[in-house]
């Protein structure tokens, strides 16, 4: 297996995602898509507890895996797909043999009313914005997605910590104290051989793709040093003028204000990747 | 798919147009009827979430004309029903969706709307 190198980022950003994520979901969609069916624990969990009635964002949904939970209670909310790949939609829209919401979006724009959901969740998405400044305005329209008074969030990201099962190891030509400060830049290779493809292809669309030479795309990632993406959350969340911290926390004397606020409900690190759980609350206290 | 409950949540983003901006109005329009699995439940808790005159009128532009234009205080299993019908079970498989506001167009293809800008309309 090819191994995951170490880049740095040139070009327009935008120019660069189109070249080295979007267009490769585009190529891989099928082969990908059949190889991402497990939800993970966490997620699923989050899903389970929403209340029944409540509408969501899947913010990069990718093959819509995340779209037909809770399990438990199905149709009880409703979660709506977006993602950049349009081929990845086209799996999302009928995952689990029924019809799906899903629209074709970017993650750094806002086509919806300003909180508009209950709920938001951005799994495995993130990671694939080239600057700082993309993946803060990336977090920050998840913010602003969803309720001002109750919304919820989780956000998955690829971490550099591995656990011992990834097949990946992590570049090491930057020096260790960086990285753990500020993350890396890397490509991970995606190896689309012409068996991979045609497995695929039985399962779901031509690929388009019959040569006989394994073909290797490059994905961009940027993978997380341990407390950035916390980090990242509370900075997006200042900048939009919300208070970081729990509400009990933030009681303010004078009761005119009208305080917003976000809430780190849980942070940590699963199976080699950084997860952070957030509310939204706002309080405009009666003393 | 686009479907009504969708459309109620979708509004135009592009370059400066950040009022008057919703509800996205449709145009050529190609609509499918599919049925969905009922959950009265589900619709209860989704109400309040609504903005509701923009969902009636969104149904009057396809030729629906079953909702009420407040949402009544009885939900009874009849008006379930037709607010399940309009929300869920009319699927937009074709056309345009148009900005109140700036007029852009957002083409609904194979069900899936187009809400990318280029990188100049973005604001």
């Amino acid at each position: 297996m090819p191994a995951v190198t170490a880049v740095t980022v040139s070009d327009d950003p935008q120019v660069y995602e189109d070249a080295h994520v979007h267009s490769v979901y585009d190529e891989i969609a099928p082969h990908f898509s059949s190889t991402r069916y497990k939800p993970w624990p966490i997620i699923a969990q989050f899903l389970s507890s929403l209340p029944t009635g409540w509408v969501g964002l899947d913010s990069g949904t990718g093959n819509g895996k995340y779209l037909p939970l809770p399990q438990g209670r199905p149709g009880s909310v409703w979660t709506i797909g977006l993602d950049r790949s349009r081929n990845l939609l086209e799996v999302a829209q009928n995952v689990g043999d029924i019809r799906r919401e899903v629209v074709w979006g970017n993650v750094v724009d806002r086509p919806w009313r300003a909180g508009a959901f209950d709920y938001t969740i951005s799994i495995a998405t993130i990671h694939h914005l080239s600057t700082p400044e993309r993946r803060r305005i990336a977090v920050q329209r998840l913010i602003e997605s969803i309720s001002s008074s109750h919304g919820r969030a989780l956000i998955y990201v690829w971490a550099i910590e591995q656990d011992e099962l990834s097949k990946r190891s992590i570049p090491t030509d930057t020096k260790p104290d960086e990285i753990q400060a500020k993350g890396q830049d890397v490509f991970v290779p995606w190896v689309l051989s012409s068996q991979t493809a045609g497995k695929a292809n039985a399962k779901a669309q031509d690929t388009g793709d019959t040569a006989e030479q394994p073909k290797v795309f490059n994905r961009y990632y940027h993978m997380f040093a341990r407390g950035e993406l916390r980090q990242l959350v509370e900075e997006a969340a200042l900048e939009l003028g919300l208070e970081v911290g729990s509400p009990v926390d933030k009681q303010h004397q004078d009761s005119a204000i009208f305080v917003q606020g976000l809430e780190v409900i849980q942070d940590g690190w699963e199976r080699s990747n950084c997860y952070v759980e957030l509310r939204r609350w706002n309080a405009s206290s009666k003393a | 798919m686009v479907r009504l409950i969708t459309h109620n949540l979708l509004a135009c983003h592009a370059k400066g147009c950040t009022s008057n901006n919703f509800p996205l109005q449709f145009k050529d329009v190609q609509v499918e009827l599919r049925e969905a699995e009922f959950n009265p439940d589900f619709l209860r808790g989704f109400i309040p979430r609504l903005e509701w005159g923009a969902l009636v009128d969104a149904a009057r532009q396809l030729g629906d004309t079953s909702l009420p234009p407040e949402p009544p205080e009885m939900m009874d299993d009849e008006f379930l029903q037709k607010l399940h019908h309009v929300l869920l079970e009319v699927h937009i498989e074709e056309g345009v969706m148009i900005c109140p506001n700036c007029n852009h167009a957002y083409p609904i293809s194979n069900g899936i709307p187009n809400m990318l800008l280029a990188e100049h309309e973005i604001g």
